[in-house]
């Protein structure tokens, strides 16, 4: 087997995305996974690719060009993981201020962010409770199915001299004078002097493996699908609280529902967000708060059976921002993790970041603010 | 107080023996009558010897410590306490019970193979050609052929005759396969009489049976039956067709292990690989204070489940069990295994589909998709293979196809199905669709 370039360890759509990025900029790339393709968190994704969610500042950046970027590698890959900018529309139940103020703050930041009244409001969505008066129109907003997404754009990887190995686990990440040289996994050793960590909430092992460290941990969080219903909802509606709970460091439970269509005619109903190890207990609570949520938002949905739900772990950094970048200890060791519930939406932003920094080329954004660098700074 | 989950067999015989100990037992059950998928309708149809039942169900109604709640569908259960809460829909309602203990006799259902046609109007399981005669007296059809494998065609085939269908069994495996059980046959003589029952029934009732055969398509009427070895592969393709409206095919039972996953109950795999809980000497699970008896401890039958049940209604009453009980648990478990090897569901029935034959009747996934889902994008079991194809997400949840797509999967990666991913795929959180109102309406407080 030829010695590849660079090695990507993980094979969700973080790690697909910089394996795609890296072979279009013409290196040999060899993707591993312990699991298969979208084994891990990407396989629990509901597909977001959010803008609306961003406060201004790095996160949002990074999320504009990355949804271009999406819509960028469905040209380049194909039109195999439907993508759709179907939108997003955010309703406030009371007091619509914080709302508006981020709506407006998002705008002069390049944000379509479209203020809607009652009318226009119930228009986008007829079925949502007459309750709601006010709310914000995304267009921007989009959505895939990100399993199917990470599963060919490894598949065109391969096509262009790319090579994929599954069901390896890595045992040992080679370092020798602060530079990485390779891992070592349960299917044998790879050398190479670019080892790129995009393994989710298993990142913080992989990083420790080399001797650094990065602060990430896992965050639990369910969907549950319903039973092939008629077309209720257009857009990914939530409340405007979930805005409010993605910068949170709360560990007590808080839901927040986020409720969506899919192309099977199943409603996606998701995010709750609980800080917790990597124990998969299901919660009947859990699940009933969701379901009053999203009756709450359509109470057409009151009717609608629910038919499963499961649930996934993101990945988060302390300080709710992705690790994209070098490591601070490790050179040749990159990370693109943390990217909590974003990562679907992030994935081809992060991994266009690490190409160009990789190949020393100018990129569309300064990347201080997610470097691995910023904890080791933070100790100190 | 000592819940029973369940109205068959293995329920009833543990809420008996438990109340015969002093015990208060809630016997909770979907439907609206007692007797199980087996024993629900004491009519003439039911079978052998199933006047058994009838002490059975005397005890249900008449003892004063058993309650029982009917049409009642567990959705979920959760740790309280020391004890546990069965959260349960009644006529569109969600109820609550609470209970220090827990007998969870939660059954099978009938076990599916694909096969060309098998998607069509007119194909059916013969649990279910079983159930639209004991529930509403409607005989499937006029001329209806039950096939597939194992003892349970007899009973289908035999009570659809008596209500006038003119009825053909093909059973795919040889009756020889019998002599390889010679100690189960010799410690089980009862079930001797039981045979001559069905055989003098299949000749006075003039029902055509043939062996090593199977229904390997089905088209408007048509079906066509091939030869077929031991491990289901074809010997020899369309060697008849016959005409028929009616086609009941099904190939043993897999037990429904959906709420004891829930409850966190160890699962292993049964010899067969079927799915099945762990289970000690007393019928506990490996959480504490549960107790599970009957097919979801592995497929055995009516005479299985009775004995189980027994020793787990004793055990949770914390008496001892009689070692009478013990050996009738051995034996019938040793009758048991007599079936598994007599009746095998080896992966043979792969050979009798086309690229564009259904695997998944919910999502509509055909047999290509899921080749294609392995070659071109990389998936390597039966999950990555739902993720992109979704077989196995639609009403069912996959209870009627995950194992045939884990099996088609593995063939095609040319590896074996782990134990991991048989596992995985019984685990279900929610053991039964609840409306999104009702399920809300639920919060504490």
């Amino acid at each position: 087997m030829k010695s590849p370039d660079a090695i990507v360890i993980g094979a969700g759509i973080v790690g697909a995305s910089c394996a795609l990025s890296l072979t279009n900029a013409g290196l040999n790339v060899l993707v591993i996974d312990r699991g298969s393709v979208s084994s891990g968190t990407t396989g629990a994704g509901e597909g977001n690719i959010l803008v609306s969610d961003k406060d201004p500042g790095p996160e949002l950046t990074l999320a504009l060009r990355s949804r271009d970027l999406w819509f960028e590698m469905q040209e380049d890959v194909g039109d195999y993981f439907e993508l759709e900018a179907k939108g997003g529309v955010v309703v406030a139940r009371h007091d619509d201020s914080a709302l508006m103020k981020l709506a407006s703050h998002q705008r002069e930041h390049g944000v379509d962010a479209q203020v809607v009244g009652q009318a226009e409001l119930h228009n986008l969505e007829p079925y949502l409770h007459p309750e709601f008066h006010s709310g914000v129109f995304y267009p921007q907003d989009a959505q895939c199915q990100p399993m199917l997404a990470a599963a060919h754009v490894i598949r065109t990887v391969i096509a262009r001299g790319g090579q994929f190995i599954s069901q390896a686990k890595v045992t040992e990440v080679l370092v020798k004078d602060s530079q990485v040289y390779g891992i070592q996994t349960s299917k044998g050793k790879f050398l190479a002097p670019i080892v790129i960590n995009a393994t989710g909430t298993w990142a913080g092992e992989i990083a420790r493996m080399a001797g650094s460290d990065l602060p990430i941990a896992p965050r639990r969080g369910f969907i549950l699908v319903t039973e092939p219903a008629p077309q209720y909802i257009s857009h990914k509606v939530y409340d405007s609280d979930y805005v409010a709970n993605v910068a949170s460091s709360d560990a007590d439970l808080q839901t927040s529902t986020v409720v969506e269509g899919t192309r099977s005619g199943t409603i996606l109903i998701g995010a709750s967000r609980e800080r917790v190890g990597f124990d998969g207990s299901k919660n009947v609570e859990i699940l009933r708060k969701l379901a009053a949520q999203a009756t709450s938002l359509f109470p057409v949905l009151r009717d609608v059976q629910l038919l499963r739900a499961y649930h996934g772990f993101r990945p988060y950094a302390p300080d709710h921002l992705p690790v994209v970048g070098e490591d601070a200890q490790v050179k040749g060791l990159w990370h693109s993790a943390g990217h909590e519930g974003a990562g679907i939406g992030l994935a081809p932003g992060s991994a266009a970041l690490i190409t160009d920094e990789i190949l020393g080329r100018p990129s569309f954004m300064d990347a201080s603010a997610f470097s691995p660098a910023r904890f080791a700074m933070a100790k100190v | 107080m000592i819940i029973v989950v369940g109205a068959g067999p293995a329920g009833l015989a543990a809420a008996k023996s438990a109340a015969s100990k002093g015990c208060h037992v809630t016997v909770i059950d979907s439907q609206a009558r007692g007797g199980g998928q087996y024993w629900r309708h004491q009519t003439e149809v039911s079978g052998y010897k199933s006047n058994r039942s009838i002490d059975y169900l005397h005890e249900l109604q008449q003892n004063i410590l058993i309650t029982h709640i009917t049409g009642a569908q567990v959705w979920s259960a959760e740790k309280l306490g020391d004890g546990y809460q069965l959260n349960y829909l009644q006529g569109g309602v969600e109820k609550k019970i609470s209970g220090q203990k827990i007998i969870l006799t939660t059954g099978a259902y009938d076990r599916t193979l694909p096969f060309p046609g098998w998607t069509t109007s007119g194909v059916m399981t013969p649990g279910g050609a079983q159930s639209l005669l004991k529930g509403h007296g409607v005989v499937a059809g006029k001329t209806i052929v039950v096939s597939g494998t194992g003892p349970f065609l007899l009973p289908v085939a035999t009570a659809l005759a008596k209500n006038g269908a003119r009825v053909e069994i093909i059973e795919a495996q040889s009756p020889l396969r019998w002599a390889l059980s010679p100690l189960a046959l010799l410690l089980n003589p009862g079930k001797f009489p039981e045979l001559i029952h069905y055989v003098s029934a299949i000749l006075r009732l003039k029902i055509k049976v043939s062996f090593g055969s199977a229904v390997t398509g089905y088209h408007n009427g048509e079906v066509n039956i091939s030869k077929v070895r031991s491990n289901l592969s074809i010997r020899k393709k369309n060697v008849r067709s016959a005409t028929a409206d009616v086609v009941a095919t099904g190939w043993g039972f897999l037990p429904d292990v959906t709420l004891g996953g829930i409850l966190g109950c160890a699962q292993t795999l049964d010899r067969d690989e079927t799915v099945i809980f762990a289970v000690d000497r007393e019928q506990r699970a490996s959480v504490q204070n549960i107790w599970i008896a009957g097919e979801a401890t592995g497929i055995g039958g009516a005479d299985l489940a009775l004995a189980e049940g027994a020793i787990a209604g004793l055990s949770a009453a914390g008496s001892r069990i009689p070692m009478a009980l013990i050996w009738k648990r051995f034996t019938k478990r040793l009758f048991a295994r007599a079936l598994q090897r007599s009746y095998p569901v080896g992966a043979g029935w792969q050979q009798w589909l086309t690229d564009e034959t259904v695997i998944c009747r919910c999502e509509e996934v055909s047999c290509q998709e899921v080749i294609e889902s392995v070659q071109e994008l990389g998936a390597e079991d039966a999950r990555t293979s739902k993720l992109f194809t979704r077989a196995g997400m639609g009403l069912c949840q996959g209870r009627v196809c995950s194992r045939n797509v884990s099996d088609l999967v593995a063939s095609t990666t040319k590896c074996a199905v782990s134990r991991n991913e048989r596992l995985a795929a019984s685990n279900r959180p929610i053991a039964a669709p609840i409306s999104l109102g009702v399920l809300g309406d639920g919060i504490a407080g």
